[in-house]
């Protein structure tokens, strides 16, 4: 169920965006930023889905916070004359190859436990016979 | 909170992201950043080093194939008594209009810039007019060869402004502009330090420095001399 509602929120989501007007080149500064605010949440929901305290709540509140936040920020540092928007991609795109590496050793644990739990059970079925 | 209002909620939260990532790359893709910018100098100025590298190889090529010719000629004319005489009035002619590296006596005027004027006006840099001035005298007093910054001056050479940089041969020159001269010394010397020459008159707003050797080596022209309308009258 979950997965389908994924998919169908991506395949619409894709169609609707060939489709929308373009928008001004200085908003899409802060539509970048935005996304990538919203990739890294994303990211962190799937984490905190494997480690088993995933929340929808914290995940939704994440996903439009930090995405309305960073828009905020890189909007001050523009005000400012600070390139604030550099510090938001820092961290976001860090925690998203920390959050990336965490499901990649979650996966690669699962797959190599069960290799060895095939070898295991061979070993069992031949001291059987 | 059931499975269902998580899903949907999922669901409208990927269409948001996907839907954003679709706008945001289409407007990248209608306007030229300033990255797309860069990395098409970038591109551009790698093709132009490509070019150039291409370049300097044929040239090598070419001098190597006219330096087998001039072995050739020698070969084929070393037994004819003539023929060695047009030989040598063919390296003179080629001397004489700088197809070849050539030496001897003469002066080496260097033109610089005027760094110390704290006004900086037009007059404190070189111009292509001051170096075609000085050319002119040089050959009015008689040299044989001359060169600006290894540029060999030749019948058909230009000196021309083109903004910033000056081009001789339409090969770009810039200051400290070096100026070789071969020719009798006394009469070259003669004429660029008389006074109210036009090198006395630069010397008031820019560093001229003139100096006698007695052994001037001036490459040769690194282009090639063409006629087309040309023909000889019998």
């Amino acid at each position: 169920m979950i997965f389908i509602a994924i998919l169908i929120g991506c395949i619409i989501g894709a169609i609707v965006g060939m489709n929308a007007p373009i928008i001004s080149y200085t908003m899409s500064g802060y539509l970048a930023i935005s996304i990538v605010a919203a990739l890294d949440s994303v990211f962190g929901g799937i984490t905190s889905v494997l480690k088993g305290n995933f929340d929808l709540k914290i995940f939704v509140s994440g996903f439009f916070g930090n995405a309305i936040l960073s828009i905020l920020l890189t909007y001050l540092g523009q005000r400012l004359d600070v390139d604030i928007y550099l510090a938001a991609i820092v961290v976001f795109v860090g925690r998203m190859f920390t959050n990336l590496a965490i499901i990649r050793r979650y996966y690669l644990d699962k797959w190599s436990k069960k290799i060895e739990e095939k070898k295991a059970n061979r070993q069992a079925n031949k001291q059987e016979k | 909170m059931t499975k269902n209002k998580v899903a949907i909620t999922l669901g409208i939260m990927c269409l948001i992201l996907t839907a954003a990532v679709g706008i945001q790359i289409r407007t990248i893709e209608s306007t030229s950043s300033t990255v797309k910018q860069t990395l098409k100098d970038d591109n551009l100025r790698d093709a132009v080093l490509k070019w150039k590298e291409k370049y300097d190889n044929k040239y090598r090529e070419l001098e190597q194939s006219t330096q087998q010719l001039e072995k050739e000629r020698q070969k084929s004319t070393s037994t004819d008594a003539t023929s060695i005489e047009k030989q040598e009035e063919l390296k003179k002619i080629n001397a004489y209009l700088g197809l070849s590296k050539v030496e001897g006596q003469g002066l080496i005027i260097t033109l610089k810039d005027n760094v110390t004027s704290k006004i900086g006006t037009a007059e404190d840099v070189v111009h292509d007019g001051d170096l075609r001035e000085i050319v002119n005298e040089l050959k009015n007093a008689g040299a044989e060869a001359i060169s600006i910054n290894d540029q060999r001056i030749t019948p058909s050479t230009a000196i021309t402004c083109i903004g910033t940089v000056i081009l001789v041969n339409d090969e770009k020159v810039g200051a400290p502009f070096i100026i070789k001269a071969i020719g009798n010394q006394e009469r070259l010397w003669g004429a660029i330090t008389r006074p109210g020459g036009y090198a006395d008159i630069l010397e008031t707003y820019l560093t001229v420095d003139i100096k006698r050797e007695d052994k001037i080596l001036i490459e040769k022209y690194n282009g090639v001399l063409t006629n087309q309308t040309l023909k000889n009258e019998e």
